[in-house]
């Protein structure tokens, strides 16, 4: 949120100069180094790691804001010989691997809200943090005004569920079925798409999405279903948004490409109040030496940060710039376990998050007040001896042998009109994918089958707006708004369903802890609510860092730790939305 | 002659409940900053976004709840009881119908605090800290309070200050020919919150205040024929703060109905 920037430029730990780590890893013990010795050191190492041939033992992971230093550091390390550079999930890099599948092209998803007269989201949380909020919250201003009609499909009682038109509680994790199921009307509506391989993909749904079969997999009745596929098919503008959650989005990419064929049937790909395709020529592939392209061949990088996470070996130097994975990601605890054994660990950010803990060097970086961007000057100079990571990265690649040459900017300004050139492109192609489908509502029926008698329940994650997937948490003012129920002291209280807590015997206000396969944490708080439905057990992301300045820090669990870890096999992100639990 | 009567129309059809007002209001009034705020005890802030649902009903399953956001702040009521049982002078009601609060006046009796029907009100149960390099970010147009002192909202009237001074300085002395808005009202990012002058007919704020969505936080006798109004009640509190809604249970709910 634009209105913590001012907490993030004068809070107290702000680091002031470049740290190296002084005690064993994890122990948050760190000494004050320059800059230049740092960049020294971490030159030589990349230098010698090049020369014995392990260029691509060098790894880089991004917050998935860091647009141009994420771009400055992808083309670094291909420069240097490694595929490397991950970038944390966000709505863009999950629809980009959707776009790639179905629309052939390097892009993510852009829904066109502003011009769109009927919105249809697929357990999209757009009015609580979901994609950019300020473009969202400008066309939200503009729908009453226009008539525009938002229907919310979606399992919680959010604010975007009561704010919008029409809530159609769902059964969790059953959004592909619905969206499919709704793709059967508007074909027996005689809607078509020119897409590629359309025929077989619409006898796939007509024989397997029947109106029965989804009804009870979803749990909607049949003619709420017809009736929202009449409404989405005579709007004039009709728009399917799919990447269920607010910040922190989680959906496979066949749910994506499922919703984004109901905006291929009703044909508004590329069209004003559509789909587009979201591309950006960044900065061009960099020339390579001898031993970049040498280290490159024959190299497959993972799919995604998550399948990186998971089965990295070996790595030898690991960039982390702004991200936050350790507490992000479900592999987060792997991940710090991993990162123990890396020889080098670099963290580039203006606060030591659960991440930068297990580093050997941090180094300061700025807040967005402090930098030059597209639309202006900085608007307050730089405090203490902080950087822009791109100017980091700058000054490390100049130091490097056979790759000055691909750097030619001298200040992170010099690439901010290159960085900032996004293109919105129409792209009316689309190739319908049936092995996607083949299979899907038997695996869907199969994983959220009830009658699992172990777990019984099912944890479903939420988020406050204030604190997002986490980030907030740093902010003092953001834990001064936090509802008593939601957090008391350093206690997070769940939402459940007063059915099911008599059910399972507890009460408002009672301690439990709430297990999975993966493993338990407690102990939370219950508030009864009707706002969740019934074996339903909803908990806020974004708590439970283990290192996230003393305000953050301890507040609260960490839900990722549990929940499931499936990783999606196209997007190579692990799809953590719907995850079987049980309390005691 | 001030003929400014600054009011406020908030729209809950149209807060997503972001919480950017709450967090704009704490930062352009120097809230104290605690290590661990999330202790409700020890909280002091002017704006509460207030989570509100309608779960509590018996005929409602999951399904038909709803939930919603209300931000509640100082009503600046235009018959204020606060002012009536300060014994300090500490708050009062000005010609442009704000009721201030002068942090350094207050002795910390509290009858304000138990008088306000809206609890809009907040004491200083621990001296407010500012750690650190948070320091430099205080806004040096408001007094910092201290230990054992109430404080509420003021429509931020020192932005309203600075304005005329700037004018002022402009060669304007037309006090009235200077407006402001409040940090809640600039910050919010759908518009929800619409701050003006009520006693221009012509303005947002007044046109709105008259919807029919409209309605005021526990004010009972809005509901009241003028008559009864006049026969029963000499002085009701008449807050300046209107809210909007089209939903039903939040009209009933905020009535006390």
């Amino acid at each position: 949120m634009a209105q913590l920037v001012l907490q993030e430029l004068y809070h107290p730990e702000r680091i002031d100069f470049p740290l190296k780590r002084v005690g064993k890893k994890g122990s948050s013990k760190f000494e004050a180094v320059s800059f230049d010795e740092v960049l020294k050191d971490i030159a030589t190492k990349i230098d010698n790691l090049r020369k014995d041939g392990k260029a691509n033992k060098i790894a880089a992971i991004s917050a998935s804001h860091t647009i141009l230093s994420n771009m400055l550091l992808d083309r670094f390390l291909m420069s240097l010989g490694s595929l490397n550079s991950y970038v944390e999930p966000s709505i863009d890099t999950l629809t980009n691997a959707a776009v790639n599948l179905t629309q052939g092209i390097n892009g993510s998803i852009s829904y066109d809200f502003e011009n769109s007269d009927f919105i249809l989201s697929f357990g999209a949380r757009l009015l609580e943090g979901w994609g950019e909020t300020s473009t969202i919250h400008r066309a939200f201003a503009n729908w009453k005004r226009r008539g525009v009609k938002l229907f919310q499909i979606d399992s919680l009682c959010t604010r975007t569920a009561s704010i919008a038109d029409k809530w159609i509680p769902i059964k969790p994790g059953t959004e592909s079925i619905f969206a499919l199921g709704i793709a059967y009307h508007l074909i027996k509506m005689g809607k078509r798409s020119k897409g590629v391989n359309f025929g077989d993909w619409s006898q796939v749904i007509i024989n397997q999405y029947t109106p029965e079969r989804v009804s009870t997999i979803t749990g909607v009745a049949s003619e709420v279903i017809s009736n929202i596929a009449k409404e989405f098919a005579s709007a004039k503008k009709p728009l399917a948004v799919s990447g269920k959650g607010a910040m922190g989005v989680s959906s496979s990419v066949a749910e994506i490409v499922a919703v984004q064929s109901l905006n291929s049937l009703m044909n508004n790909l590329g069209k004003k109040g559509g789909v587009f395709v979201k591309t950006c020529p960044g900065l061009g592939k960099p020339k390579l030496d001898s031993i970049a392209s040498a280290a490159i061949q024959n190299v497959k990088p993972a799919k995604g940060v998550d399948d990186f996470i998971k089965n990295f070996e070996n790595i030898e130097i690991l960039f982390i710039n702004g991200a936050n994975p350790v507490h992000r990601s479900v592999y987060g605890k792997l991940l710090a376990k991993k990162m123990k054994k890396i020889p080098m660990v670099v963290s580039i950010m203006p606060l030591i998050n659960d991440t930068a803990n297990y580093s050997d060097y941090i180094l300061p970086s700025l807040t967005c007040l402090e930098m030059t961007t597209v639309i202006g000057d900085e608007a307050v100079s730089t405090r203490n001896k902080s950087m822009h990571p791109g100017d980091i990265i700058l000054k490390i690649a100049k130091g490097i042998e056979g790759v000055s040459n691909s750097f030619p900017w001298s200040s992170y300004k010099d690439v901010i009109k290159l960085a900032s050139n996004v293109e919105i492109k129409p792209v009316i192609d689309f190739s319908f994918t049936t092995k996607l489908f083949k299979s899907h509502l038997t695996e869907v029926s199969k994983r959220i089958n009830t009658t699992s008698s172990k777990y019984p329940l099912i944890l479903l994650p939420y988020e406050l707006s204030t604190v997002g997937d986490g980030n907030g948490l740093a902010f003092p003012y953001v834990l001064k708004g936090i509802d008593a129920k939601i957090l008391t002291g350093d206690t997070l209280w769940v939402d459940m369903n007063p059915v099911t807590a008599k059910k399972h015997g507890v009460s408002e206000g009672s301690c439990i802890d709430i297990i999975s396969e993966k493993g338990k944490i407690g102990c939370v708080k219950i508030h009864l609510t009707k706002t969740v439905a019934t074996d339903v057990i909803a908990v806020p992301l974004g708590f439970g860092h283990t290192s996230y300045t003393k305000y953050g820090s301890c507040k609260g669990i960490n839900p990722k730790e549990i929940m499931s870890d499936s990783i999606d096999p196209i997007s190579g992100i692990a799809d953590w939305w719907f995850t079987r639990i049980k309390i005691s | 002659m001030i003929t400014r009567r600054w009011g406020m129309v908030i729209d809950l059809d149209k807060c997503t409940g972001c919480g950017t007002c709450e967090v704009s209001c704490m930062q352009e009034n120097n809230m104290p900053i605690f290590q661990d705020d999330s202790d409700d005890p020890k909280r002091v802030k002017l704006l509460n976004l207030m989570k509100i649902t309608n779960d509590r009903e018996k005929s409602l399953q999951y399904g038909d709840v709803k939930v919603a956001y209300i931000p509640k702040m100082c009503q600046q009521c235009d018959n204020p009881s606060c002012v009536a049982v300060c014994p300090a002078n500490a708050t009062d009601i000005g010609d442009d119908g704000v009721v201030s609060q002068i942090w350094s006046r207050c002795f910390g009796c509290r009858y304000c605090i138990g008088s306000c029907p809206y609890e809009a009100r907040v004491f200083n149960w621990w001296k407010p800290r500012y750690e650190g390099t948070f320091k430099e970010s205080l806004n040096p147009d408001v007094s910092i309070s201290s230990r054992g002192t109430v404080v509420k909202c003021t429509f931020c009237s020192h932005i309203w200050k600075r304005e005329r001074d700037k004018a002022v300085a402009k060669g304007i002395t037309d006090i009235n020919a200077v407006s402001y808005t409040p940090a809640c009202a600039a910050s919010c990012p759908t518009n929800a919150i619409i701050f003006g002058d009520l006693s221009d007919p012509l303005s947002d704020v007044s046109r709105l205040s008259k919807d029919k969505r409209a309605f005021r936080l526990v004010h009972t006798v809005d509901n009241w024929g003028v008559s009864k109004k006049k026969n029963l009640i000499k002085k009701y509190p008449e807050p300046k703060v209107f809210y909007l809604s089209s939903e039903e249970w939040i009209r009933d709910m905020m009535r006390f109905k």
